[in-house]
């Protein structure tokens, strides 16, 4: 029967590699499936003239590009004038493929891509999923003609229906078709939960839809299960698959009043309706329900079907799988769960919303209490055990749990979530980050210090931010988004789009550096009125509030003189000013307004912070959250490339660090020349203090700080960059010199 | 006499102690101490064992005579007699000589003269001519040496052609397949026929990890039992054969060595294994071919010099000190180390290649 299955589509092979080759084919002999190596690309061309429909597993070992001539003509394939219907499967080195659009544009039946190393059994499995599938034709039947009929009965009748052709059809459809396999159940993996982790191997967090956790029935204590047949089966261990008493008892019920403790399903069906992967109410997926529980008690013992069961139930509050439910609601493991806790939980399943302990308290507990009276009508528990069972307190905390480094953790969500989807959640990945952890630690304590001096100083609801970034490769070391997570998740580091003011200056001085310029050169800083595209007229002012006449290129920015900086962008040009900017990496908008030139045009701190790092380099660099993500087996799903160009020569290069210098020992940044070592960088401070920032660099950090309000309302008096931003910065640069 | 006459071999398709020679399929090992045949006879795979060896003396009718009379195995040859096997070591110990052997480190050595000649010889007298044309027959080649430049082909197609000329479809097999073959058809990684398979033999070390049968990596080091004999033997001065029969009757490597010999061979065994460990992390290491694993896979270790006492032991302290890109889920010692590779031969023609 399967290998008549199989036999309908062939499954061809070919790879450079006769062993890679071999190693797949013997794969899937071993799986009973009718192979065929090809040795050429031609000898696969003949072999896809015999018939219509293919799997095809090709195996580019190093070369994708290479088989790009073959993909295009097997995608344009025909045979009689009609497209074969090909399911491809690329072994690839390259992971990237996937995302390769001109495969998507070839319209395979279905295309996999795999990276390497080959994964044969995966191969074998996908190979086998690719065959084209017999029962969607058998559902299809049963959905025209018994539906048809079936409908025209009274809801009773179709509920009788139901279970003659459950009982009668189950088997048939069991026997003869291959109607939702035994074998998918035990090969089901429960969702598994993804991790999180630092490049020091922390773990920050786990992701998940389901926390699940397998438990084997051996550990689940007696009673726990107990409960949960005397509240949901009370004949599990005498019926086989349905419980016609029950049913009749429950409709009996139905009928009376609705308090009747146990649903009309059996833990094997409940079993057999978690399998499928969606809710669905038709009556075909009614019988096929009861048809796999049949098979399902054909297959398993009583206990594995249980063990199963408890691993799979949903009991609320994302707690999938029974251990999952004690951690969520008692916080200990399921071994630790005494009677009246057992209760609860076992009282869950009928309806985890309608009985949370959280949002209705006194459901859940008579509904616990209910299910004492189950035990111990049903003889599990003594009536001392109960009278103190149904006394005991019923659970008020909810046990979620807290992560590490919450602003990175999230943003590294924000970008995960729309490349890998649900995936992130359900499969078990194991996500290596870039951050740091000790770094990390480092930066959460400066910003707190930073901020609680601050508050000294200033009213409530000062916010700030810092990121740090590996000048080489662009790796995210540290990130702080703000003051505390648990309150405001908004992050500052890389979602809050604000004025850098000063801070980003030195984009102009670049572009003059660009155009021959030199840090001697001198500029005018004086009163100089600019007429805006408004026909309004504009004179930037200093900080002091005095001009300071002709002055050199290094003394203009180390003091940050705002008429020289606007003098300098008048002069460059401020589309040119802009085209640096963009070079550099920034992408926010920077409007050519000259006001653009004293940083009015905002972005955010990860922009600035990324800029900077080309200051230290000349390279541009991507910014990087993740190392590595592996897979539930540890195979590496993707390894992101650092990725840098070069965007600033040598010369210009030079001239600016020797500007950023300048900064740090004689001008505003001159408190970092604290730190004994090479430190380059620039504060920046906007209008009425409403931001404050210092960006800087050694020679191995990127590193910026920000600090202001969310209401975009003043800091404090006198606040600037130097003194309510550097002071973080320093600190963080201390500490991170200290810990190496 | 009559005793004398009884074990004159009258008839040359016999072995010595009155077998038939093997004629039906049969997998053959060729080594550097040791040829191994094993052939299925009915439902019972009978293995026979010779020592890959000749020592050459000067003709006379007395010396044949006497070798006649011990069984037969002996060639004739431009006014000399080869005595060969087992009857050569006999001979050489009686007049104090050491025996030659054709294969050197695993592969014929060609530079000796005879030395085909003698590969040919000792072949007759342990297999028949083929009882039905292409009878197939399978013999062990070594992988490509990591450590030599030497390559395996000319011994590959000198032992085919003489294979052919007896009549058989003669197929090469890869040593360290042949003993993943013998030796895990059911395997603790549940996959049959996956794990690495390692022959330690006299002249070198061969090693295959196999994938269900897929020979993925493959090669050898031309070290082994000898180079233990040899180094232990200058190290403290003694002759190799000296030291060779301490290594093969008292030697047991998981007790402390007991005077100079014992130490010396300790010694060599953690240097050799220290290489080959080495050498797995390193090949292992360098190829795109290992597939994803789900499950730890085995080493299967055969041949004589796994058989010392405690070598299972010691090969496993040496490979702590590795990292393999694969994991191994448990080291085994093959069920008779000396036949692993003949009895793989064999497995080579009949199941495997008949799916199984
Ligand atoms: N019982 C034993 N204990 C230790 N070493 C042995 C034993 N028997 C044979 N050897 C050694 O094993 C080697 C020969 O093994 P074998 O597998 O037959 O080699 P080859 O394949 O090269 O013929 C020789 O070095 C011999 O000394
Ligand atoms: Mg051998």
């Amino acid at each position: 029967m399967t290998a008549w299955l199989f036999g309908i589509c062939a499954v061809i092979i070919h790879s450079p590699d006769e062993i890679r080759a071999r190693i797949i084919e013997e794969t899937l002999k071993a799986r009973g499936m009718n192979v065929c190596v090809c040795p050429t690309l031609a000898d696969m061309d003949a072999m896809l003239k015999q018939r219509s429909s293919w799997v095809v597993i090709l195996d580019t070992c190093h070369s994708l590009s290479a088989f790009m001539p073959f993909l295009t003509r097997l995608s344009q394939k025909k045979r009689e004038g009609k497209a074969l219907r090909i399911s491809l499967i690329l072994q690839s080195e390259d992971f990237c493929v996937q995302s390769d659009e001109a495969l998507q544009d070839f319209k395979f039946r279905r295309l996999f891509c795999l990276p390497d190393p080959i994964d044969p059994e995966k191969i074998a499995d996908l190979a086998r999923r690719a065959r084209p599938s017999i029962i969607p034709v058998i559902i299809a039947f049963l959905k025209n003609t018994i539906l048809e009929t079936i409908r025209l009965f009274l809801k009773t009748m179709i509920i009788f229906f139901i279970l003659v052709i459950g009982l009668a059809g189950g088997y048939v459809v069991t026997c003869i078709t291959s109607l939702p396999s035994t074998e998918s159940i035990e090969n089901y993996t429960p969702y598994q939960s993804s991790e999180m982790y630092s490049a020091d191997n922390v773990l920050l967090t786990e992701f998940f839809i389901q926390r699940r956790t397998y438990t084997p029935l051996s550990q689940i204590p007696p009673h726990v299960s107990q409960a949960i047949i005397a509240v949901e089966d009370t004949r599990f261990y005498k019926h086989n698959g349905i419980d016609i008493i029950r049913i009749g008892g429950a409709l009996i019920a139905d009928l009376k009043d609705r308090t009747y403790a146990q649903g009309a399903s059996t833990i094997t069906q409940q079993l057999a309706k978690m399998l499928f992967l969606k809710p669905d109410k038709t009556i075909t997926r009614k019988v096929k329900e009861i048809a796999l529980s049949f098979k399902i008690e054909k297959n398993y013992t009583k206990d594995r079907i249980l063990e199963m069961y408890l691993n799979q139930a949903y009991f609320g509050a994302r707690a999938y799988g029974i251990e999952a439910a004690s951690q969520t609601y008692f916080g200990k493991p399921i071994t630790a769960i005494d009677i009246s806790e057992a209760a609860l939980l076992a009282g869950l399943l009928k309806a985890p919303s309608l009985y949370s302990p959280y949002k209705n308290p006194k459901k859940a507990l008579k509904r616990r209490n209910l299910v004492l009276k189950q035990m111990i009508a049903y003889d599990l528990i003594s009536s001392g055990v109960y009278k103190k069972a149904v006394t005991s307190p019923m659970p008020e905390k909810f046990h979620g749990r807290k992560y590490k480094a919450p602003y990175f953790v999230d943003h590294c969500r924000t970008v995960l979530k729309p490349k890998l989807g649900d995936r992130l959640f359900s499969l078990g990945l194991k996500i290596y980050t870039t951050l740091d952890y000790k770094m990390q630690e480092i930066a959460e304590r400066a910003v707190n210090r930073g901020l609680d001096e601050l508050d000294k100083r200033c009213a409530k609801g000062i916010q700030a931010a810092l990121l740090a970034v590996e000048l080489s490769t662009g790796r995210i070391k540290a990130m702080v988004g703000g003051r505390d997570f648990q309150i405001s998740q908004f992050n500052r580091a890389t979602q809050a789009w604000r004025q850098p003011g000063s801070a980003f200056k030195p984009i102009v001085y670049l572009t003059a550096l660009n155009q021959g310029f030199k840090p001697q050169n001198t500029i005018q800083d004086s009163g100089t009125r600019y007429v805006l595209k408004n026909k309004q007229t504009w004179t930037p002012r200093n900080y002091t509030g005095v001009y300071h006449g002709t002055v050199t290129l290094k003394q203009a920015l180390a003091h940050s003189y705002n008429a020289a900086a606007v003098n300098l962008a008048s002069r460059v040009g401020i589309k040119n000013v802009i085209r640096t900017a963009q070079r550099l990496g920034i992408t926010s908008e920077i409007k050519p307004y000259f006001s653009s030139a004293l940083g009015a045009s905002e972005i955010t701190l990860l922009e600035l912070v990324c800029a900077y790092a080309a200051f230290a380099h000349g390279s541009r660099i991507e910014p990087m959250i993740i190392n590595r993500i592996m897979d539930i087996d540890t195979f590496t799903i993707t390894e992101p490339r650092v990725s840098s160009s070069r965007v600033i020569g040598e010369r210009e290069l030079a001239y600016l660090k020797s500007l950023l210098r300048a900064v740090v020992l004689q001008g505003s940044g001159r408190k970092a020349a604290a730190l004994n070592r090479e430190v380059y960088g620039k504060t920046g401070t906007t209008n009425g203090f409403v931001d404050a920032w210092f960006i800087g660099f050694d020679d191995f950090l990127a590193v910026g700080v920000w600090v202001g309000r969310d209401t975009l309302t003043p800091i404090g008096e006198g606040e600037a960059g130097s003194k309510a931003a550097l002071p973080i910065w320093i600190e963080f640069m201390k500490g991170v010199q200290q810990a190496q | 006499m009559n005793t004398t006459n009884e074990k004159m071999p009258s008839d040359q398709s016999k072995m010595p102690n009155g077998e038939p020679l093997a004629s039906g399929p049969s997998g053959i090992d060729i080594g550097t101490a040791n040829i191994v045949v094993a052939q299925k006879t009915g439902k019972r795979e009978i293995t026979r064992v010779q020592l890959n060896a000749f020592y050459t003396l000067p003709y006379s009718r007395m010396t044949e005579l006497a070798l006649l009379n011990e069984g037969g195995m002996f060639v004739k040859a431009n006014g000399k007699i080869h005595a060969l096997g087992y009857q050569a070591e006999n001979f050489a110990n009686i007049v104090g000589g050491i025996v030659k052997r054709p294969i050197a480190g695993g592969i014929l050595n060609a530079k000796e003269e005879d030395t085909t000649f003698i590969i040919q010889a000792l072949l007759n007298k342990l297999i028949a001519d083929a009882p039905v044309k292409n009878t197939k027959i399978c013999f062990n080649i070594p992988g490509s040496p990591i450590d030599d430049t030497v390559s395996v082909f000319y011994h590959e197609a000198i032992i085919k052609k003489y294979l052919e000329q007896k009549g058989y479809q003669a197929e090469p097999v890869n040593e360290g397949l042949a003993v993943v073959l013998s030796e895990l058809a059911v395997s603790s990684s549940n996959q049959p026929y996956t794990g690495i398979g390692i022959s330690l033999g006299g002249g070198m070390c061969n090693v295959c990890f196999a994938y269900l049968a897929v020979p993925v990596v493959t090669y050898s080091i031309r070290k082994g039992g000898d180079y233990i004999d040899a180094m232990a033997a200058e190290a403290v001065g003694e002759t190799p054969g000296k030291v060779r029969i301490i290594k093969e009757t008292q030697l047991n490597l998981t007790k402390t060595p007991v005077g100079k010999i014992e130490t010396g061979l300790h010694i060599y065994y953690e240097q050799l294994f220290g290489i080959l460990v080495k050498s797995l992390q390193t090949q292992l290491g360098s190829t795109d071919r290992i597939p994803l694993l789900r499950k730890g896979v085995p080493i299967v270790l055969s041949g004589g010099v796994a058989m010392s006492p405690g070598a299972k032991e010691k090969f496993k302290l040496a490979l702590d000190t590795v990292r393999l890109p694969i994991v191994i889920s448990d080291i085994i010692l093959a069920k008779q180390p000396l036949h692993a590779t003949a009895r793989g031969a064999l497995k080579n023609i009949s199941s495997v290649k008949s799916g199984k």
